[in-house]
């Protein structure tokens, strides 16, 4: 009774999908970007469709047409063999002649009715130039980052990987929107396993459109019930074919100016690029740094509530006198203050993302001086959580993926909530449930906190820290290459020769 | 089924959030605990917390409590010496009083000589407070030495074990709740605490507090507290004086110093005990005159012969007053096989006690 409900007629009942071309362009002659028109030569008459706004018109009035005046063509055998272009399909099928024609081909016809036509490409790329990335930006990595046009991205991919073995898979999702998504990776160094995985949840989805590669991750990840993101995405193509040649699988989205990368552990999204620019001991120094980052990001507020609250033993003596006079004039518990000041933070940080640029300066000053020094004034809060919150602010922010980041900021609200329900036990209650939902999520099966558990020793080197390059000599066992060596280790070894020379030799 | 568990779990989380919280702002924290018995059963009990709010709220311009209101920082009563004195001042604090944060619990003589058997259980039993607490004992009145008004404006808690704390660190051994309560319920050795007094207006550490079981017997003076500790455990930056000749003295501050025993004959009547101490110091303070080879000869080795008397005549008193505060005969029973523990109390003041020094004066600044 409640559930139904009165649905529109869904579709006009004289409405079907056309049969024959001529219904087609029946169709299609009302809109007023279709161009439908008889060319009349000496030599050859024919119907040329197609949408203005889809090809490229200038290409066409150059190469195309000229083409259809001269007098070795006569008909659409002659067109097809004179013309420069490839890819020139003959075809009578009508479903085919659609999608082209929407996706920018020209359809040539000899006489109106007739079902067979020439489809001929003339696609107007039109997009943005390749950009310095904005999202994970490097200080002295390369500055190229992903385009919404797939096949752009390919290039930048393929320009990095140039070998015959890098594989590329295309499939069309979205009942509607038939959108290209194209799959790559190394032949013979990606597990085929999860190749396989991968092509067979994107052939398997049931969607309408698909129009950013982020919305593909969620659809194929394993767990869609989990704040986690599964699959790394990124928009930088160094990193991407780095991710290839490690034998992962990218895959791109058309319209989506980044790349998802896949399989994927957690520690991988704790991981810049620029690491791999750094030596290794700054590298490993800032993943530490990045990961405990994470730790106060989630844990500092939910302590600062449960000792507060419940255990005042734990706060050494000589803190408990600042704590106690930055606390005596707040009139709320400590719970509602944290949530307060959460609730503010993250207020800014919504509004500065959602903002135009030019206002969201303005607002971070604003901001900045309404939550550090008014509320404090005001009693609403205390110094100690303004400094506390900050901080786990500014530490989540450390995280270079944008999706772990807003997941690391997320997950801090259950722990402030159970530490103030039960105290440390809460938070300790809440950091298990955390702990046995890593343990049971994977990444295309792979499981997601892999370096940790399943405990594997080789894959520490290049997980919370980043040990040098010659000791990197095998893949991740995390993916099960198909070649698990990167160099051989023992001729690397003699190559170098011996370690110590004399000081001026 | 998965929806309505964790639904029915989430509800019975929320519907019973009423934990009795201890929001640091609403409570007063008790920082020490005196008792001072007054027969009968009775003790007067005290109890202080420090006010924190006399400072006031520098960014609050204005808000929350007013920077002179004071807190009330002690309450006192008679209670039966049993009943903790927390839940008898409850009715006397204008905020809930919490126990976690009780840094020391001190008791004059007649408290001690009465004995702590009850004050030591249910501080035992106490899952709220810490291990690491002082305990001592008090010359005179807890009540007025609480109460006082002193030299310093911090609280007198804090006076108090900062002053039993950095004095643990050089010349007294350590003795919080934690090893008073393994020497009061372990086998054949005896607790013992530093005694303090109120002198004027400032507090001093007046040498240690010895028991037997849990009722004092006597007081270790101030000047065999290095002897003690030396004997006791190993240490470092303790200060002795020694007099080599009348009116002459030489103070030595240890670098280093290290006790070893071995124990013969320990199920015998008379069991022997060997210490063995090397003992390393630096000169804080020396009569002029001495010269370099005077240090070897007259000074290290006089002074090895001083502290193994002084030692020596140290626990020959213990043996007499039947009390073992350096846990000798823990000890014993850990050098023999199959002690006879029965039997030890009786045979503890005929053992022999033989103690060997070794001292080295490793610097003695510019003496030429």
């Amino acid at each position: 009774m409640f559930w139904k409900k009165k649905r529109l007629q869904e579709t006009d009942p004289n409405e079907k999908s056309p049969k024959t071309v001529k219904d087609l362009i029946a169709k299609l002659k009302d809109y007023p970007d279709f161009t439908h028109f008889e060319h009349r030569g000496k030599y050859l008459n024919c119907w040329i469709s197609f949408f203005q706004s889809l090809v490229n018109i200038e290409f066409v009035h150059r190469d195309v047409f000229p083409f259809l005046y001269r007098d070795d063509v006569r008909n659409l055998n002659d067109i097809q063999e004179r013309l420069p272009i490839e890819k020139i399909i003959r075809t009578r099928d009508i479903s085919v002649i659609q999608t082209k024609l929407l996706e920018g081909y020209i359809v040539i016809q000899i006489k109106k009715s007739q079902a067979e036509c020439l489809v001929v490409p003339s696609i107007r790329v039109k997009g943005r130039q390749v950009e310095p990335p904005e999202v994970e930006t490097s200080i002295i990595g390369p500055k190229e980052s992903f385009v919404e046009s797939v096949d752009t991205n390919i290039n930048l991919v393929r320009k990095r990987i140039p070998i015959p073995q890098l594989a590329m898979q295309e499939f069309r999702v979205g009942k509607v929107s038939n959108t290209r998504v194209s799959l790559l990776y190394l032949k013979g160094i990606a597990n085929m396993e999860n190749v396989n995985t991968v092509r067979q949840r994107i052939e398997d989805l049931e969607v309408t459109s698909l129009l950013d590669c982020n919305m593909l991750s969620q659809l194929i990840s394993d767990n869609n019930n989990s704040p986690f993101p599964q699959f790394i995405d990124t928009e930088r193509p160094d990193r991407t074919a780095a991710s290839i040649y490690e034998g992962k699988i990218a895959v791109f989205v058309d319209g989506s100016p980044s790349a998802l990368i896949l399989p994927t552990t957690i520690v991988e999204f704790f991981g810049a690029f620029d690491d791999y620019f750094l030596t290794w001991h700054l590298a490993s120094t800032y993943r530490l740094l990045r990961l405990f980052a994470v730790a106060i990001s989630v844990l500092a507020a939910s302590l600062y509530v449960a000792v507060l609250t419940y255990h005042y033993q734990l706060v050494p003596k000589d803190l408990l006198g600042t704590l106690i006079t930055s606390r005596s004039s707040v009139p709320f518990d400590p719970i509602m203050e944290a949530l307060v000041l959460e609730g503010m933070i993250e207020f800014l940080r919504e509004a500065g993302a959602r903002l135009p640029t030019k206002v969201g300066q303005t607002l971070g000053v604003t901001g900045g001086i309404v939550i550090g020094t008014a509320s404090v004034q005001a009693g609403l809060t205390s110094n100690v959580l303004l400094i506390i919150i900050a901080v786990s602010a500014l530490a989540a922010f450390t995280t270079p993926n944008y999706r772990m980041g807003t997941t690391i900021r997320f997950i801090r609200f259950p722990f402030i909530l159970s530490a103030e329900i039960l105290g440390l036990l809460g938070i300790i209650l809440c950091f298990t449930f955390l702990v046995c939902h890593l343990l049971k999520l994977t990444s295309l099966g792979r499981p997601y906190i892999e370096p940790v558990y399943p405990l594997r020793v080789t894959d520490w080197k290049d997980a919370y820290f980043r040990l040098p390059y010659n000791i990197q000599t095998t893949r991740p066992m995390f993916l099960r290459p198909g070649e698990a060596a990167r160099a051989n280790r023992k001729r690397n070894i003699e190559k170098r020769g011996k370690k110590w020379t004399d000081i001026d030799e | 089924m998965k929806v309505k568990t964790a639904g029915a779990l989430i509800i019975l989380v929320f519907l019973s959030g009423c934990l009795p919280t201890s929001v640091i702002d609403d409570i007063l924290m008790v920082e020490a605990e005196g008792y001072d018995y007054i027969g009968d059963g009775k003790v007067l009990g005290t109890a202080t917390m420090p006010n924190y709010v006399e400072s006031g709220n520098q960014g609050g311009q204005g808000a929350g409590l007013p920077s002179t209101a004071a807190m009330m920082s002690s309450v006192s009563g008679v209670t039966y010496d049993s009943k903790s004195l927390i839940d008898k001042f409850q009715s006397k604090g204008q905020r809930p009083l919490r126990l976690g944060k009780v840094r020391i619990m001190i008791f004059n003589k007649r408290m001690a000589r009465h004995g702590l058997k009850k004050e030591l259980d249910f501080r035992n039993r106490d899952p709220e407070t810490g291990r690491d607490m002082q305990l001592a004992v008090v010359d005179g009145s807890t009540n007025k030495l609480l109460t006082a008004q002193y030299q310093t404006t911090i609280p007198v808690s804090r006076y108090l074990t900062d002053m039993i704390d950095q004095n643990q660190e050089q010349n007294y051994p350590k003795s919080n709740l934690h090893q008073v309560l393994y020497s009061y319920y372990g086998n054949y050795m005896d607790p013992f605490m530093p005694m303090i007094r109120k002198e004027g207006m400032h507090l001093e550490m007046r040498g240690i507090a010895l028991f037997r079981n849990d009722k004092y017997v006597m007081t270790l003076p101030e000047k065999n507290v290095f002897l003690f500790k030396m004997l006791f455990e190993k240490f470092n930056q303790g200060v002795y004086d020694y007099q080599y000749s009348p009116g002459k003295h030489v103070v030595i501050r240890n670098v280093y110093s290290t006790v070893s025993y071995k124990v013969r004959n320990g199920n015998g009547a008379e069991p022997e005990i060997f210490a063995k101490v090397r003992l390393m110091g630096d000169v804080r303070q020396s009569a002029p005159h001495l010269l370099k080879k005077d240090y070897h000869t007259k000074v290290e080795k006089g002074m090895e012969r001083d502290i193994e008397e002084r030692a020596f005549k140290m626990v020959e008193m213990f043996q007499k007053k039947r009390i073992d505060p350096l846990r000798l005969g823990d000890l014993v029973r850990s050098y023999t096989r199959q002690f006879d523990g029965a039997s030890w109390d009786e045979r503890y003041p005929h053992a022999h006690f033989h103690c060997s020094v070794h001292v080295n004066i490793m610097e003695m600044g510019v003496s030429q």
